[in-house]
């Protein structure tokens, strides 16, 4: 069994139904042991469902999930004191504090030797350690939630959209955390819809829609082979340039007001352009030049175009 | 079962009690207050003193005298009438509702009988009165066996038949202590049933059982500890019922075995009936408007807060399937009547009762959240 020491969760031809919805469509996919590995894909994708049926909440409808080497469906008692789980919409009592819930989670697990104080640590949750649950922000919840996951000093944590909802300043807090989670070297199971989340958190990155898997691999990977070039901006430019670059062999197309957007290959290319619009006299006021990211690469493998794209009208950065 | 983590949530369940004010009322000063507010209201009840009013147009030492005779049976506080008004119209305006007529001539009338022993001799005694107000058919009654007293006495002879009381009770009780078990009876209800669906309701939507259901708590221990939790609760709001009805009106009650033995059913009863219904109302709102819609016929049905004879015949027999009828007539049985054969029997029902809407409740409590 060397696959069991190398992988910490194997799912296999795993099918969800509810009723005639069919919410996960026979996926299989490895999660390696020390990685994090992040399940990316929009609302409705069966993001939760599948998170679910691998830590215990849910049972499959077909299809079979081993985690730690453990059928999932027949060895919950085992398996729950080795995971921590992050449920969707995490919540706790109201007039409990900080400190006092992970006190309690730690008796659940009956973790003699919880380290409380560094679990506050880690989440950041110092100076709201006596602070009751319902008087804490969006962010400062999922943070605890972070922190109760870990009481048990799991194996493999489940983190079922740990962001979603929060404002961006949140958001990055909460990566904080994960980050500080990443270097102790723990198996981590993420979904969710932010491709940053994915991009920044992620070693491996499995793309989910309409219950499929459609691309599995690292960031890196599943940018350069589904997206292999640059996004040139050029801003409030004249109509004779993107007569020039048409020219070129190039595809521009027009972004909002006077800007118009082109793939290229290589920076060689930018190059050649700007040269191009240059010896032509053509002004234009500012470029920008832009490594493709996840979002660029689901939405290729979606089939949805870049700009008609539900996440379209992004800024550049 | 894991007593660690049965311990852990009773402490998370206490503090939550304890921090939240409105179950704190709820749960305690809610019973209290109803003890003191109808304790009050009925206090006085068996020396009560009705208002009345006599108009004397005699205006003689004799009909002084009866008006004095009135006075010495305890139950009337007396006003006087000014003889030279119309005494209906009197009553009219002023809103009274008897006012009694002493007729001119009574002494005379008086004196002829007594002196001359002439049995044609009489008087008549007019009430004035509004059918209407509750109370006057129970002061013309009082009136009644007064005047049939005197009358009786003045034929020179003593009665023949004579009236003796003997109690079932070993000794008087009071409205009060008739109310007490009644409202400890209640407050074990609304504390467990509402307990249980606002709390099953609640961490169903919040999504708590969720997470729970990745810890290795189990439904048993999650069941168990919300028990402990009701009963203790049950214990300390029956300790405040108690402590208050002693401190201000000094009830006499026999506490025995059976109120725990009461306590620990009606917890089991009431949680089970809870737990029935968070799995039939899904919303937390709906769970709770469903256990209101259960618990207040209950409430004023079975005999609570008044004894089930004022009620129909029909409303009698429904009571009787009502299970907060047994909790209440069961304790009323042990702490009033100290009648232990009847609380066995009552605590034998509930106790069966509570056995099959736990079972019920258990089975119909999913730990997961099966979508």
């Amino acid at each position: 069994m060397t696959k069991e020491a190398e992988h910490a969760i194997e799912v296999e031809n795993l099918t969800k139904r509810y009723g005639d919805l069919l919410a996960v469509n026979d996926i299989s996919f490895n999660v390696r042991k020390g990685e994090v590995f992040a399940l990316l894909g929009p609302n409705g994708a069966g993001k939760t469902t599948t998170v679910e049926i691998i830590d215990t909440i849910r049972t499959p409808t077909s299809g079979k999930v081993t985690l730690l080497g453990m059928d999932v469906t027949k060895k919950k008692h085992d398996i729950v004191p080795r995971i921590g789980v992050l449920p969707q919409g995490f919540s706790s009592f109201d007039r409990i504090t900080v400190r006092e819930t992970l006190q309690y989670y730690s008796r659940l697990f009956c973790s003699m030797n919880t380290d409380i104080d560094g679990l506050i640590e880690l989440a950041n949750l110092k100076d709201k350690s006596k602070e009751q649950f319902k008087n804490l922000s969006g962010g400062l919840k999922q943070r605890l939630g972070i922190a109760i996951a870990l009481v048990n000093d799991p194996e493999v944590v489940f983190l079922d959209e740990p962001t979603t909802g929060l404002d961006p300043r949140a958001r990055r807090e909460v990566w904080e955390v994960l980050l500080g989670l990443k270097k102790k070297g723990k198996t981590v199971f993420l979904t969710t819809h932010y491709m940053e989340e994915a991009e920044l958190l992620a070693d491996t990155v499995a793309i989910i829609s309409k219950g499929k898997i459609i691309a599995i691999g690292s960031p890196d990977h599943l940018i350069e082979s589904n997206a292999n070039y640059l996004g040139l901006t050029l801003k409030s430019v004249d109509e004779k340039v993107f007569e020039i670059v048409r020219k070129m062999g190039f595809e521009p197309v027009h972004d909002n007001y006077r800007s118009i957007k082109v793939r290229v290959e290589h920076t060689d290319d930018v190059r050649k352009i700007l040269n191009a619009i240059k010896d032509a006299g053509a002004p234009f006021l500012g470029m920008d030049l832009r490594k493709p990211n996840l979002e660029e690469v689901f939405l290729k493998l979606t089939g949805e175009g870049l700009h008609e794209g539900p996440a379209g009208g992004r800024g550049t950065e | 079962m894991n007593l660690r983590v049965v311990g852990a949530n009773l402490v998370v369940r206490i503090k939550s009690f304890y921090r939240e004010k409105s179950a704190m009322f709820f749960t305690i000063a809610f019973p209290i207050i109803l003890i003191l507010v109808f304790g009050t209201i009925f206090m006085n009840q068996d020396n009560m003193s009705f208002d009345l009013y006599v108009q004397d147009l005699d205006r003689t030492n004799s009909a002084a005298h009866l008006v004095n005779t009135l006075k010495l049976n305890g139950k009337f506080k007396i006003t006087n009438v000014d003889p030279a008004i119309n005494a209906t119209q009197y009553a009219k305006d002023n809103k009274i509702d008897l006012v009694l007529i002493i007729p001119k001539g009574y002494e005379s009338s008086f004196n002829q009988r007594i002196e001359s022993n002439d049995a044609n001799a009489s008087v008549t005694i007019r009430y004035i009165s509004d059918p209407s107000s509750a109370s006057v058919s129970t002061k013309m009654q009082i009136l009644n066996s007064v005047f049939a007293e005197i009358n009786q006495r003045m034929t020179g002879k003593s009665p023949f038949i004579r009236t003796a009381e003997t109690s079932i009770l070993s000794k008087k009780y009071r409205f009060i202590e008739f109310f007490v078990p009644g409202i400890i009876a209640m407050s074990l209800m609304t504390a467990s049933l509402s307990g249980a669906v606002n709390m099953n309701a609640e961490l169903r939507q919040k999504g708590i059982i969720r997470k729970l259901s990745t810890t290795p708590i189990t439904r048993t221990d999650w069941i168990l500890s919300n028990i402990l939790y009701q009963f203790i609760l049950s214990v300390i709001s029956t300790i405040a019922i108690l402590l208050v009805s002693y401190a201000v009106f000094n009830v006499s009650l026999q506490i025995n075995v059976w109120l725990p033995v009461f306590i620990v059913l009606a917890v089991f009863a009431f949680v089970g009936i809870g737990m029935i219904l968070t799995r039939v109302a899904k919303e937390a709102e709906s769970a709770t408007a469903a256990a209101n819609f259960i618990m207040f016929p209950m409430m004023f049905l079975s005999g609570s807060f008044f004894p089930l004879e004022m009620m129909p015949g029909f409303l009698q027999t429904f009571a009787r399937i009502l299970p907060l009828y047994y909790v209440n007539e069961g304790l009323r049985a042990s702490m009033v009547f100290v009648d232990h054969m009847t609380a066995l029997r009552y605590s034998a029902i509930i106790g069966a009762f509570a056995a099959v809407v736990f079972v019920l409740g258990v089975i119909t409590t999913k730990w997961e959240d099966s979508k």
